[in-house]
């Protein structure tokens, strides 16, 4: 049993892109304001999904393990991994910076994996408590993925102004191209999971 | 009933009375709270002059230099097309080519699609390709990330300013203006009232 409030229920469906309604029974493909496809739900959204999120969640730890930045200074050559660049932050006293990158590089990721898992989960079965907050979960993962790159255009930065020969150099490590990855493929993992599924598995209300 | 009259909620798709919301009001889903209209005062004059505005900082933003340093007697400076370059010439075309598009390219076509979009409103003039337009405009959205971008250049000049002589370049000024400018372009660009007048001037 589903709400019968939903658009779906009662023939219609809303176009994805411009959100003029059409009915279900006129068997049109596109929509008639801007033509776009029209679809039901997303198409696949679960499977796809669930394909992003676990290549993010394979990458993840290489994202992790290996250097993102290669720093060389008068000779010396330091690899940094995205820890450790949180850590000599954190040495050099600049502690606000250092929770800044630490969000943005750490947690965002780690919390948009397990919140979509989670959201996964909850539509797979079909939990009855709390739609509106998952909702606001779907929402507050798919507002804050953008934010974790800035470690990638911090690194690009840094790249196009240390530059010195043999003075000062920075490049580019094999985690920024895993890092990078994790954040795109979490992006297409939010923007696949179509959060109306939510509230179609919930049973009427009394 | 009419699906005109009627509107559904994008996330949770409770079936809606369509409403005219006036100037000011914010609607919001009653069942999931999305925000569902929120009209904005001259919306599409004020597109129109903000994105001609960003379209002529975008040179200087990203082409002069966002900073420089200077380190035992050498200097160098960076912009940031230079740091898309440094990325792809040491290999990493992957993320050179992620930075290129979410920082350069997809705010580029941002600013000329709501530049074509609100000029044709504004002058009342149907073009089949609107409503594709329009559709470009809501998908690159996310991936065009200038306020993120912003974020990494702070970092950037904190850590740099602790290892080196830092100096602050003219594009950096271009970029902070740009920044501006496409927050206010997004927050001022009302989808609800654009598809409501593209589907009026197709009919
Ligand atoms: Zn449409
Ligand atoms: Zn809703």
């Amino acid at each position: 049993m589903r709400y019968k409030a939903s658009a779906l229920v009662q023939g219609l469906v809303r176009c994805h892109d411009c959100g003029r309604l059409s009915r279900l029974d006129a068997q049109l493909p596109h929509c008639p304001v801007c033509g776009s496809r029209l679809h039901e739900r997303m198409p696949q959204s679960l499977q796809r999904c669930l394909a992003f999120l676990l290549s993010s969640y394979a990458l993840y730890l290489p994202a992790n393990i290996f250097p993102i930045m290669t720093v060389t200074q008068i000779g010396v050559t330091e690899k940094h991994t995205i820890i450790g660049g949180i850590i000599a932050l954190i040495d050099k006293d600049m502690l606000p910076i250092a929770i800044l990158v630490f969000v943005a590089s750490i947690l965002v990721p780690l919390l948009k994996l397990l919140g979509l898992s989670l959201l996964l989960l909850n539509v797979h079965c079909r939990w009855q408590r709390n739609a509106k907050l998952w909702t606001q979960l779907y929402r507050m993962i798919a507002f804050v993925g953008r934010w974790s790159m800035l470690d990638i255009f911090m690194i690009s930065i840094l790249i196009a102004v240390v530059d010195l020969g043999g003075v000062s150099k920075v490049l580019a490590g094999p985690a920024a191209t895993a890092f990078a990855a994790v954040v795109v493929l979490t992006m297409f993992a939010a923007m696949s999971f179509d959060p109306r599924l939510i509230w179609d598995k919930q049973k009427i209300p009394r | 009933m009419n699906p005109n009259k009627l509107d559904a909620c994008p996330q949770c798709d409770l079936l809606l009375r369509r409403i005219d919301p006036e100037l000011g009001e914010k609607a919001q889903c009653p069942r999931c709270a999305y925000l569902l209209y929120y009209p904005r005062k001259h919306s599409i004059e004020r597109t129109l002059a903000l994105s001609i505005a960003g379209l002529i900082l975008f040179f200087p933003a990203n082409f002069l230099p966002l900073m420089g340093i200077k380190l035992l007697g050498n200097s160098h400076d960076g912009s940031l097309i230079s740091g898309v370059i440094g990325l792809f010439n040491e290999g990493l075309w992957a993320v050179a080519v992620l930075v290129f598009v979410s920082s350069i390219l997809f705010p580029l076509t941002n600013v000329l699609l709501s530049l074509l979009i609100s000029a044709h409103l504004y002058l009342n003039k149907p073009n089949r390709f609107l409503a594709q337009w329009m559709r470009w405009l809501q998908h690159l959205d996310e991936w065009a990330m200038l306020e993120v971008y912003a974020l990494g250049i702070i970092v950037a000049s904190v850590k740099l300013a602790s290892t080196a002589d830092l100096k602050l370049g003219l594009g950096l000024y271009a970029f902070i203006a740009l920044l501006l400018i496409t927050a206010m372009l997004a927050s001022s660009l009302d989808r609800y009232l654009f598809w409501q007048r593209i589907a009026r001037l197709r009919s």
